[in-house]
């Protein structure tokens, strides 16, 4: 085979997203030349988009082989899984209807799928990181900066196999005292910096 | 307790001259006991910031705890807004109203973005400034009043008139001088006040409708004639500027700036905010200040405020759907 | 000649007072500490700091914002370099070979020579601002939007360039960037564009979001997923001087990046934005190291680290020779000359003598500062790079949730940076290159905006664009380089097709 896998998904990528970006473009005037609608521009580029796209594809077609890497079954199984967990996450806590505002629905959907993502070994890192990273978002503003700052490294540590609970407890009291000095003390940046709900 | 300790976070670069901005720990048991948190609806460096920078510094000194100001920019001022709008309503959170967040954007954005009411989720404290638009012209244009503005745009096929933005307070001044004279104008939206005066600076646009403070300087150092104002009567800093009920065109029409809480805030709040905030706009310092970058001090008490909101509200509906910008 | 003596002379008395030096050396200090945390920007820096600048006179007001200006961008290459996180559009260019130095054991030349090029061009661009301020200006005034809509499609044309692999498939990348950009508010009509009623989205994806989610968080969990790899990292530290050769070898490079950063910082329309990575462009076509570009050359850190500190000191002029603002800091450096009762306009030269001048002078000051901070300071960042990965990682990810919050007090970016992180690392897998992208999605807007303005001004007539000349000769030099690029990809790709 001469395919080229990455430039043939590659290729994919930009079609599906120029084709999906032309259909939403439907909803916006294109207006004329002279008066410019808000769908002109969007539409050159999605056209244009979708040429490139299509040479990057044919050009795969024969510009290989380049394969990507060989994913154990349980990395495949785990990307469907985590998108199921996003959406039941994301009704659930919505159907829940107690945390309003704030993006909390999204952010308990995010840190959950990634957090299914993660069960395969592949995908651990990949996982752990964005989930500590989405945890900090979900605890920040109710749960202040402190507590953001224990959940985000606690979830991201894990990621790495090379860290120990003592490590990981010194690189806690290590940041939150430095994130404190830099960004409240010195910044003055505007967060609550302990719970709220004590 | 949102920012509680946030005095005693004096941070050292704040710390070297601030003393005077921070202030010390209140005493008092009474509002306010913390720092109050005004949110700018827009990024740091536009006409609201600078007006809420320029009157938290003497408001902060009065009532004797700092005034925070935090900008959360969006959706035309309604990220910010809406945001103040579900805060609770103990004073120690207000926002910068504005005739774009409280005026148009209600009107200007599709209904079910606009999450707020513009009267009824608010308390209104007090109008800080207002001020006129003018109109501005390159100086090579050869329109030097409305007069000569009505027979260009007659005699060709109408006039580019540049302004701030699609949606801005200056857009609908055009769409409706463009209804009331009957004649054609076409809008040449920019990003920001500054990029639209470079081009009329330069010629490539012969007209702008500017807010008075951002274009004062360039009125008084030259690089732009300034044709007509839109205030009600002439405005003290330009005597020798025309308005446009002088030269034949009821057109009135200032921007506005003023500080509201959320829906609730108790009276007593409401009341020392408003008179400490008119005692602050009365005096000299404040007064020479607003005169130089041409802005006319806020007198009404909150009442009247909260009705010159809903008459605000009330009257750029239609002008907003005339003008066929909408943010849908 | 000797007016300008006078005024410089006059210009150092001002910022040579004992409180104005202390205030651009704490300006200076800020700056760098800011730049070098990712996504606290100058910008909230500044409107933060607002209320210290009201007690003191406006010049010093001023000197002290200019000083955390510049010093934020100086600030900014070093995380870029060391830890692939660019906080601005000027540092994804910067990341590119930069991080690849480092990578080579060669972080502290990157930092040197970043340092030393800044130094070079922010003097000379000083001089630049001072002897000829006002006569450039009309350059600034004579670029109407049709030669702003050329400019920048020249910019998206070379910009395929910062692709280490596949042409076409950079120029689907920048595209693509084009398309991001697009969403958020319509400028012309205020319409909402692909924002699925999502109040935050209105003002478009943010830039740091995006830039942390593609550069630094893939990055990071790429480097766990490669345990072997930064162990090489840690382990490699070398000399932190320039080496005899590479020193030769960023001269030139210095040289050619302060004279195109000089002359785009000059157009506020969106200048400065392309200038680091025009340096770059041309650097990998003219330099004699350009064989060793993508795997860590050094005129790639040096050609744009100089154009961009130089476009820094001379996107003043616009501000200081009509009073127009030309990006969002200098705006607040309005605001706050407002707040002192000094209205920046067009007559501010003749008005304000002390302010023009002391800024211009305290601007090379600082420059002089921020290397003299800034070189002792390089051993201690690549001592960085000792720290163990798996503490390093951990800080580097809250100081990006921190930053990226606090642009705009929101936890949507943080969800948001989340997102392109997913994005990025299957981008990453894909060999599909974020650079290009950020760059697109950078000027796309600005492209948009000047194609529709004038197309408006023109009445709809496309000849404006050749017609006028500056416009005319953009478009030739893109079609030429488009023309340059395609050729050998699709040659070697009739190759290799053939080969097989």
């Amino acid at each position: 085979m001469k395919i080229n896998t990455k430039d043939l998904l590659s290729g994919i990528i930009l079609i599906l997203f120029a084709v999906i970006g032309y259909w939403l473009n439907q909803d916006h005037a294109l207006g004329t030349a002279r008066r410019m609608g808000p769908g002109y521009m969007p539409m050159l580029t999605f056209v244009i988009l979708v040429g490139i796209g299509g040479i990057v594809f044919l050009l795969a077609l024969f510009s290989g082989p380049n394969p990507l890497e060989n994913w154990t079954r349980g990395e495949i199984l785990a990307v469907p899984a985590a998108i199921i967990a996003f959406f039941a996450t994301y009704f659930i806590v919505a159907g829940l209807n107690i945390f309003q505002g704030n993006y909390y629905v999204l952010g308990s959907a995010i840190f959950v799928a990634c957090l299914v993502l993660a069960i395969p070994p592949g995908w651990r890192a990949l996982g752990l990181v964005h989930a500590g990273f989405s945890l900090f978002g979900l605890l920040l503003e109710q749960g202040g900066l402190m507590l953001a700052l224990v959940g985000c490294i606690v979830v991201s540590s894990v990621a790495d196999p090379d860290h120990r609970p003592k490590g990981v407890l010194g690189m806690i009291i290590f940041l939150c005292v430095l994130c404190w000095w830099v960004f409240i003390k010195e910044l003055d940046i505007r967060v609550n910096v302990w719970p709220q709900f004590l | 307790m949102r920012f509680a300790g946030t005095t005693r976070r004096r941070s050292v670069i704040v710390g070297l001259s601030a003393l005077a901005v921070l202030g010390q720990p209140a005493l008092a048991q009474a509002w306010p006991a913390q720092p109050i948190r005004v949110v700018v609806p827009y990024a740091p460096g536009g006409t609201t910031d600078l007006v809420a920078r320029l009157v938290a510094q003497g408001l902060g000194e009065r009532l004797g705890q700092p005034i925070i100001i935090e900008n959360r920019p969006g959706a035309g001022a309604m990220v910010g807004s809406e945001f103040v709008a579900r805060a609770a309503p103990d004073g120690y959170t207000l926002v910068m109203s504005n005739i774009a967040s409280h005026a148009i954007s209600p009107s200007l954005y599709p209904a079910n973005t606009v999450r707020y009411n513009a009267v009824r989720d608010f308390t209104h404290v007090a109008l800080l400034t207002s001020n006129p638009s003018v109109w501005v012209a390159h100086n090579g244009s050869g329109i030097t009043d409305l007069a000569t503005l009505r027979t260009r745009a007659a005699a060709g096929q109408g006039l580019d008139v540049a302004s701030s933005g699609a949606g801005s307070s200056n857009h609908m001044l055009i769409v409706q001088l463009a209804q009331l004279a009957g004649i054609t104008l076409h809008h040449i939206p920019f990003r920001g006040a500054g990029p639209a005066m470079t081009a009329v600076i330069a010629g490539q646009v012969p007209l702008m409708s500017d807010s008075l403070p951002s274009a004062a300087a360039h009125i008084r150092g030259g690089s732009v004639r300034a044709i007509a104002m839109s205030s009600a009567r002439r405005h003290a800093t330009f005597p020798d500027v025309a308005t446009f009920r002088e030269q034949g065109l009821d057109l009135v029409g200032d921007s506005w700036f003023g500080l509201s809480g959320p829906a609730g805030m108790p009276a007593a709040i409401v009341t020392r905010l408003n008179s400490e905030i008119r005692a602050l706009l009365d005096t000299a310092d404040m007064r020479a200040r607003y005169a130089e970058f041409g802005g006319t001090p806020g007198a009404l008490d909150a009442d009247g405020y909260t009705r010159f909101v809903t008459e605000e509200f009330a009257r750029w509906a239609p002008v907003v759907r005339a003008s066929g910008a909408e943010a849908g | 000649m000797e007016l300008l003596i006078n005024n410089l002379g006059h210009g150092f008395a001002v910022a040579l007072t004992v409180n104005n030096i202390l205030f651009c050396l704490l300006g200076c200090l800020i700056g760098t500490a800011i730049g070098v945390l990712p996504g606290i920007g100058p910008v909230a820096t500044i409107s933060l700091l607002l209320p210290i600048t009201f007690g003191q006179p406006a010049t010093t007001a001023i000197i002290m914002l200019a000083g955390i200006y510049y010093g934020a961008q100086y600030g900014g290459s070093t995380t870029a370099i060391l830890l692939n996180l660019p906080g601005e559009v000027s540092s994804v260019v910067t990341t590119l070979e930069g991080y690849k130095m480092a990578r080579n054991g060669r972080a502290g030349a990157a930092l040197t020579i970043a340092a030393l090029g800044s130094f070079f061009a922010g003097t000379c661009a000083t001089i630049l601002v001072a002897a000829s301020g006002p006569l450039l200006t009309s350059v600034a005034l004579s670029f109407g939007p049709a030669d702003y809509f050329s400019l920048m499609l020249l910019g998206l044309i070379i910009s395929a360039v910062l692709a280490q692999g596949s042409v076409l498939k950079s120029i689907g990348m920048v595209v693509l960037g084009v398309a991001l950009g697009l969403v958020g508010t319509d400028v012309q009509t205020g319409q909402q564009r692909f924002t699925f009623g999502v109040p935050e989205l209105s003002d478009g994806v943010g830039f740091v979001s995006l830039a942390m989610g593609m550069f630094g968080i893939a990055e990071i969990i790429l480097n766990l997923e490669r345990p072997e790899q930064r162990s090489v990292l840690a382990a490699k530290v070398g000399s932190l001087f320039l080496t005899k050769e590479e020193f030769r070898r960023a001269v030139p490079s210095v040289l050619r990046g302060t004279l195109v950063g000089s002359m785009l910082g000059i157009l506020p329309g969106g200048g400065a934005a392309l200038s680091s990575f025009a340096s770059y462009m041309m650097e990998r076509k003219m330099s004699r190291g350009r064989h060793e570009f993508g795997n860590g050359a050094i005129e790639g850190v040096a050609g744009p680290e100089s154009a961009n500190n130089a476009a820094s000191q001379t996107s003043f002029i616009p501000l200081l020779t009509l009073g127009i603002p030309a990006n969002a800091v200098m705006a607040l450096m309005v605001g706050a000359l407002i707040i002192q009762g000094i209205q920046p306009g067009p007559r501010m030269v003749e008005a304000q003598p002390d302010l023009f001048w002391g800024l211009i002078a305290s601007m090379w000051i600082g420059n002089l500062m921020l290397l003299v901070i800034n070189l002792p300071m390089i051993g201690m960042w690549v001592k960085l790079l000792q720290v163990p990965y798996k503490y390093l990682y951990p800080s580097i990810l809250v100081f990006c949730a921190i930053g990226v919050y606090s642009i705009s007090n929101n936890v949507f970016d943080v969800y948001q940076t989340v997102l392109f992180g997913f994005v990025g690392y299957i981008f990453s897998k894909l060999k599909m290159e974020p650079a290009p992208l950020l760059i697109g999605f950078v000027l796309g807007p600005m492209m948009e905006e000047h194609l529709r303005r004038a197309m408006l001004l023109s009445r709809g007539d496309v000849m404006v664009f050749v017609e006028r000349p500056i416009s005319a000769s953009m478009l030739a030099i893109g079609a030429v380089a488009m023309i340059a690029m395609m050729l050998p990809s699709l040659r070697k790709g009739k190759d290799k097709a053939l080969a097989e």
